[in-house]
C-alpha cells in the first residue's frame, strides 16, 4: 500500500494511504478533540472539535472526514482554532444540562457526594448515571475557558423510561450519531435512526415505536458508545465506570458468547460485547440478565435440612453427611440426576459421574431454556412406578407432582422453588461468574469461564459439591480435584449441549430461552416480560382501597413532583417545619418529606418529592387518583421563629418548597422575610410566584448564573447580614447537606445570628424508637426526628451527618427499580 | 402512464416502488411517489418500502422526517395550510395556528379524527400583501383572524 507523508504541528509523519488527518494526528501521538469519531466505525464529521488548519485548503476542515495527502502541512493548534472549538463546544453545551461543569463549588461538591444521585431526570451531572465515563464532560473540562456565552435551553423531553433495560434522556443527547451508526454497522439494518430534524432531531425507531417493536435485538452497544448518557443501562448506570472487567463465556444458552463480565466491588454490574464487530453481538439475556440473576434478592445462600418436616439452616458438614447417608440407600439404579445443560464441563461431568460410577443411576442433562414439564416422559413413568426412587435436581426440573412418589430428593440450586421447598435437602450453588471452568458451546467449541466472583454465602460451585459427595459415598481419590482444571484433564470428549432452535442475537421476539435452570427468567429479570417471556403468574393483591388519595400530581421542574393528598388529621394539626412519612407502598420503604402547605378545611397536605432514588422514585411513579398506601405526621418539632422580627429563609432544591410555610406564617405575622433560593439552573426554579407573595423580597441564585445571579444561596446570606437595614435576626436553610453546610461555613461569623439548618439524616421509624437518625449537635447526641428536623447549624458535626448518610450507598444503588414505570407497581389499578 | 390501482395497499406501494432501482439514491423519489399514490406514509407503506430498498424502516423514518414534505396522517377531505412565513408571521399568523390547532382539535400535520380537516402550515404563499393568509383546499384567505377562519371552517364543514 501507498505511503503518505504529511506534516502535522511540524512534524512529519507517515500513514497509509486512505488514512485521515485525524488518524495521522493519532499516530504523531498528538490530541486532537473529538467525540464522533470512533475507531470502530467511517468518519462522520458531526461533532466539528477535530477541526485543523491545513495550509492552502480554505477555511477549516475537519480532520476525521479529511484524507490525509502527500505534502499536506495541517496545524492542530492556532488561537483560532482554540475559539472555533470552543464555540462548538459552546453551542453543544448550550442544549446539554451543564450546571455542575459552570458551577464555582464543583469541586467541593463531588467530594461530598462521591456518586451521582439517582435521579429519574439528569438535569446536571450531579444526577448523571454517565458522570464518570461522559467525553462530554471530559472534554468541557478539560477546554481551557469554561464561560458559557449561550443561555441554557432544556427542552424538558421527557425520559423514556418504556423499553426494558434501556432508557433514554434526550435532553442529553449531542446528535453525535454514534448510536445508530455502531447499530447499523453491527446488524446491517439500524433499530434507531436520527429522525426529524433541527431542534425536533432526535434518536429514535420509526414512528416513535418502542424499540422492543423496532427490531433492537437489546444488544446494548448503543448504551456502551454513548458518549453523553443519553442511552443508559438501567441497572449499572448508577454504579458508575466499572472496576475490573474479565473476559469470560456466556453461560445462558448453549451458544456460549463471549463477553466481558464489568464488575464494581466483585459483582457484576454488566456485561458488554468484547468489541463491536457484528461477530461480537450479545442478545438482550447476555447483555443484560446477569447482574440481575446474580444480586437475586432471593437466592438460595445456606445449605438447608429437613427437620421434622420444617428446612432448616445446618451447616455444610451437615448437609453433605444427611445427603450422603440418603444417596447410600439408592446405589441400585433407583437414582436420577438432572441437571442443566448448559453449565460448565467440569460440573456437567462430575454430575455425570456421580450418577453413574458412584451412584449406578442416570443423569439427564436438560436442555437450555427447558423446566419440568420438560422431564421425558419415561422418566416421569419411571418415578410414579417406583422405579426411581431417589432424584438430585440441580435446577427445578422435575413437576411438583411427582415429589409424593419419590424416597428422597434433594436440590442444588440458585433459586428458590416449590420443588426445593419440598426438598429433603437443599444445597446453594455458585451460579455463572461465581464459578471457574470450562464451556462447550453448541458448536463443541470450549470457552473458557471465569475468573469466578465471590457467591454469596455459602453457596459453592456444583462440582465442589459433587466432589465432596462423592468423597463420603467412596470415591475417595476424587479429592484430587481441588481446582477446576485437574477436573478439566480428567473430562476427554464430552458431548455438545443440544442446541437452540432459535437466534436470541437476532431477534429479541420469540426467540430468547425463557427459563435459566428451570426458573422463568422473566422472574428474576422483570424486564424480560415486554419480549413476552413468561412468568409465574403475580398474586392477585387486589384492588387496596385504603391509603391516601393523591388528589394532583405534577413534576412542576424536572424531578421535582408536588403532591396533593387528602390527610386530614395532618392537615389539622401541622406547623411549619414538620414532617410526614411516606410509604408508596405495603411493601415500601418508610421515608420522611418536609411538609410545604396545609389546608385544615379542604383536608388536604401539599409537599414536593425531588426522585432522586428508589423509594421517591415509587412514590414518583404514582398518579392523580392513586394512594399512598401510608403517611403518617405531622411529625418533628415545629419550629418557631416569631421571636425575631427580620428573617431570611433559604431554600434549594427541594428545599425550596420546604421553607413556604415559614414565609406563609411569618409574613401573616407580619414580619419581615427575605427569601433566597437555589437552583443548578434557571429551569430547576419553581414555587417563584407562591414565595414571592409572602415575602419582602426574593433573591435568586443559580449555580450557573442562568437565572438571578451566580453562586449559592451563601452568598446572598452574607450579603444580608452585611447589610444595615437587611440583616435577619434568625436565618433557617433547607435543601441537601452540602448546602446547609457550605451556609454554616460561610456564616459563622455571624454566629449569634442562628442559621436553623433542617438535618436529613437516614429516617426509619420518624418517631425517636430506632436511632438511625442521630446526629451530634453542640456535643450532644440528638434525633433529628424528634429533637429536630431544625438544630442550630453553627453546632453540628458535619462530616458525621455525610458519612452516616452515605452508609447505604452501594444497597441504594442495587435496590433501584428495574421495571423502568413502575407499571407494575401493586398501588396501580 | 396512470396504471389500475390495485386493491391491496401493499401491492400498491410495492408497485410504485419498483418503477424505481433498488439503490439507495432513489429512496427519496419513491416516498415521493408513494405519498403521491397513497397520500401519505403510513407505517405500512414505510415496511413496505424499508423492504424494498434493504433498509431498515427506521433508516426509511428518519430520511423522510428530515424533509417537510413528507406526512405521516391521512390528509383530510379539506386541507387548510396556514402560512407561516415572515410577512404573516408579524401579522400574527402564530396565533392563527394556535387558533386552528384548538378549533381542529389536532396539531399542525395532523388530519382530525373524522377525516374532514388535515392542518398543515408552510413557509411562505409569496402572498405576503395579503397577511396572515392562508389556503383553504386551494383557495387563499387573505387577512385571516381566528374569528375569520373559525367561520370558515364552519362554511367548509357544511
Amino acid at each position: 500500500m501507498k505511503e503518505i507523508t504529511l506534516t502535522i504541528d511540524g512534524q512529519p509523519v507517515s500513514v497509509a494511504s486512505g488514512a485521515s488527518v485525524l488518524d495521522a494526528a493519532k499516530a504523531l501521538g498528538i490530541e486532537v478533540p473529538s467525540i464522533c469519531s470512533h475507531p470502530d466505525l467511517p468518519a462522520y464529521g458531526a461533532c466539528r472539535m477535530c477541526v485543523v488548519e491545513i495550509e492552502s485548503v480554505r477555511g477549516f476542515p475537519t480532520a476525521c472526514t479529511t484524507p490525509a495527502a502527500d505534502g499536506m502541512v495541517v496545524r492542530t493548534e492556532s488561537e483560532t482554532l482554540r475559539r472555533l472549538r470552543e464555540n462548538t463546544l459552546e453551542l453543544m453545551m448550550s442544549g446539554h444540562p451543564n450546571a455542575c461543569l459552570v458551577c464555582d463549588y464543583r469541586a467541593v461538591c463531588e467530594k461530598h457526594k462521591p456518586t451521582p444521585s439517582k435521579a429519574g431526570t439528569s438535569t446536571r451531572c450531579g444526577l448523571c448515571g454517565n458522570r464518570s465515563e461522559c467525553d462530554l464532560r471530559e472534554l468541557v473540562l478539560s477546554s481551557p475557558g469554561r464561560n458559557l456565552g449561550l443561555p441554557t435551553i432544556y427542552s424538558r423531553k421527557k425520559v423514556e423510561r418504556d423499553d426494558p433495560f434501556i432508557e433514554r434522556d434526550h435532553n442529553l443527547c449531542i446528535l453525535c450519531g454514534l448510536c445508530w451508526r455502531i447499530c447499523d454497522k453491527i446488524h446491517g439494518q439500524p433499530a434507531i435512526s436520527i429522525v426529524r430534524r433541527g431542534k425536533e432531531a432526535r434518536i429514535a425507531a420509526s414512528f416513535d415505536r418502542s424499540w422492543v417493536d423496532s427490531g433492537c435485538t437489546f444488544c446494548g452497544a448503543c448504551v456502551d458508545i454513548c458518549p453523553t448518557g443519553t442511552i443508559s443501562d438501567r441497572f449499572a448506570k448508577w454504579h458508575g465506570h466499572p472496576e475490573n472487567k474479565i473476559l469470560s463465556t456466556c453461560m445462558l444458552c448453549p451458544e456460549g458468547c463471549a463477553f466481558h463480565e464489568m464488575t464494581e466491588n466483585n459483582r457484576v454490574v454488566a456485561t458488554r460485547m468484547t468489541g463491536f464487530k457484528p461477530e461480537n453481538r450479545l442478545c438482550a439475556l447476555g447483555r443484560f440478565a446477569y447482574p440481575q440473576l446474580l444480586q437475586d434478592r432471593h437466592r438460595l445462600d445456606r445449605p438447608l435440612l429437613r427437620e421434622s418436616g420444617e428446612l432448616v439452616p445446618v451447616s455444610q458438614e451437615e448437609a453433605m453427611e444427611a445427603l450422603a447417608a440418603a444417596l447410600d440407600g439408592f446405589r441400585d439404579g433407583s437414582f436420577l440426576l438432572l441437571g442443566n445443560d448448559t453449565e460448565l464441563r467440569e460440573t456437567k461431568h462430575l454430575y455425570r459421574s456421580l450418577a453413574g460410577d458412584v451412584l449406578h443411576g442416570k443423569a439427564l442433562f436438560m436442555a437450555a431454556g427447558s423446566g419440568a414439564e420438560d422431564l421425558p416422559e419415561e422418566l416421569a413413568d419411571a418415578i410414579e412406578s417406583g422405579a426411581i426412587r431417589a432424584v438430585l435436581s440441580a435446577g427445578n426440573f422435575l413437576p411438583t407432582g411427582l415429589r409424593e412418589h419419590l424416597d428422597f430428593l434433594a436440590v442444588i440450586d440458585a433459586f428458590p422453588s416449590t420443588l426445593s421447598a419440598s426438598a429433603d435437602v437443599v444445597l446453594p450453588a455458585s451460579i455463572l461468574a461465581e464459578t471457574t471452568g470450562t464451556f462447550r458451546d453448541a458448536a463443541g467449541d470450549v470457552k473458557g469461564v471465569g475468573p469466578a466472583l465471590p457467591a454469596p454465602e455459602q453457596a459453592r460451585p456444583e462440582w465442589h459439591w459433587v466432589r465432596d459427595l462423592a468423597q463420603r459415598l467412596g470415591a475417595e481419590d476424587w479429592c484430587r480435584f481441588r481446582y477446576a482444571p485437574e477436573v478439566t484433564r480428567t473430562i476427554g470428549d464430552d458431548p455438545a449441549p443440544a442446541p437452540l432452535r432459535t437466534r436470541p442475537r437476532d431477534s429479541v421476539k420469540d426467540s430468547l430461552p425463557t427459563r435459566f435452570r428451570g426458573h422463568f427468567l422473566a422472574d428474576r429479570v422483570p424486564a424480560l416480560r415486554a419480549f413476552g417471556l413468561p412468568s409465574t403468574p403475580a398474586e392477585e393483591t387486589g384492588a387496596d382501597k385504603r391509603g391516601f388519595p393523591i388528589r394532583r400530581k405534577e413534576e412542576i421542574a424536572p424531578n421535582f413532583h408536588s403532591f396533593l393528598v387528602e390527610a386530614p388529621e395532618i392537615a389539622r394539626y401541622a406547623r411549619p417545619g414538620q414532617f410526614i412519612m411516606l410509604m408508596a407502598s405495603e411493601t415500601s420503604e418508610r421515608v420522611p418529606f418536609t411538609l410545604t402547605d396545609w389546608d385544615p378545611e379542604a383536608g388536604t397536605i401539599l409537599f414536593i418529592i425531588e426522585e432522586t432514588g428508589r423509594s421517591s422514585r415509587e412514590l414518583c411513579a404514582l398518579r392523580a387518583g392513586d394512594r399512598i398506601a401510608h403517611v403518617s405526621g405531622p411529625l418533628g418539632a415545629p419550629l418557631d421563629l416569631s421571636g425575631a422580627g427580620t428573617i431570611a429563609l433559604a431554600g434549594g432544591c427541594y428545599g425550596i418548597g420546604a421553607i413556604y410555610p415559614f414565609a406563609k406564617a411569618l409574613h401573616r405575622a407580619g414580619k419581615r422575610v427575605f427569601v433566597v433560593l437555589e437552583a443548578s439552573s434557571h429551569f430547576l426554579m419553581y414555587f417563584e410566584d407562591e414565595l414571592r407573595e409572602f415575602c419582602e423580597e426574593i433573591f435568586f441564585t443559580t449555580r450557573d448564573g442562568s437565572m438571578g445571579r451566580k453562586g449559592a444561596v451563601h452568598d446572598v446570606l452574607v450579603e444580608l447580614l452585611q447589610s444595615g437595614d437587611k440583616r435577619p435576626d434568625a436565618m433557617a436553610a433547607i435543601g441537601c447537606t452540602l448546602m446547609m453546610q457550605m451556609a454554616t461555613e460561610a456564616t459563622r461569623p455571624w454566629s449569634d445570628v442562628p442559621l436553623h439548618v433542617a438535618l436529613n439524616p437516614i429516617m426509619i421509624d420518624g418517631t425517636g424508637m430506632c436511632g438511625a437518625c442521630r446526629v451530634s449537635v453542640g456535643g450532644q447526641t440528638n434525633f433529628a426526628c424528634v429533637d429536630g428536623p431544625f438544630f442550630n447549624g453553627h453546632e453540628v458535626d458535619w462530616a458525621e451527618l455525610a458519612s452516616r448518610r452515605g452508609a447505604f450507598v452501594q444497597v441504594e444503588v442495587e435496590a433501584m427499580p428495574q421495571n423502568g414505570t413502575l407499571a407494575a407497581h401493586p398501588c396501580r389499578h | 402512464m396512470i396504471e389500475a390501482p390495485t386493491a391491496n395497499p401493499t401491492e400498491r406501494i410495492h408497485d410504485v416502488c419498483r418503477r424505481f432501482g433498488p439503490d439507495r439514491e432513489n429512496l427519496i423519489p419513491a416516498l415521493q411517489e408513494v405519498q403521491e399514490s397513497e397520500g401519505f406514509l403510513s407505517p405500512e407503506a414505510v415496511d413496505v418500502i424499508a423492504g424494498y430498498f434493504s433498509l431498515s424502516a427506521n433508516n426509511v423514518y428518519g430520511v423522510a422526517t428530515f424533509y417537510a414534505q413528507f406526512r405521516y396522517h391521512p390528509p383530510g377531505r379539506h386541507c387548510l395550510k396556514i402560512c407561516q412565513g415572515t410577512a404573516c408571521h408579524v401579522q400574527g399568523s402564530g396565533v392563527l395556528l394556535d387558533a386552528a390547532e384548538r378549533s381542529l382539535g389536532i396539531r399542525s400535520g395532523e388530519t382530525t379524527e373524522d377525516g374532514d380537516f388535515g392542518l398543515e402550515e408552510l413557509a411562505c404563499l409569496g402572498s405576503c400583501a395579503l397577511a396572515p393568509a392562508v389556503v383553504l383546499d386551494g383557495v387563499v384567505h387573505a387577512r385571516q383572524t381566528p374569528k375569520k377562519l373559525n367561520a370558515l371552517l364552519e362554511k367548509a364543514r357544511s
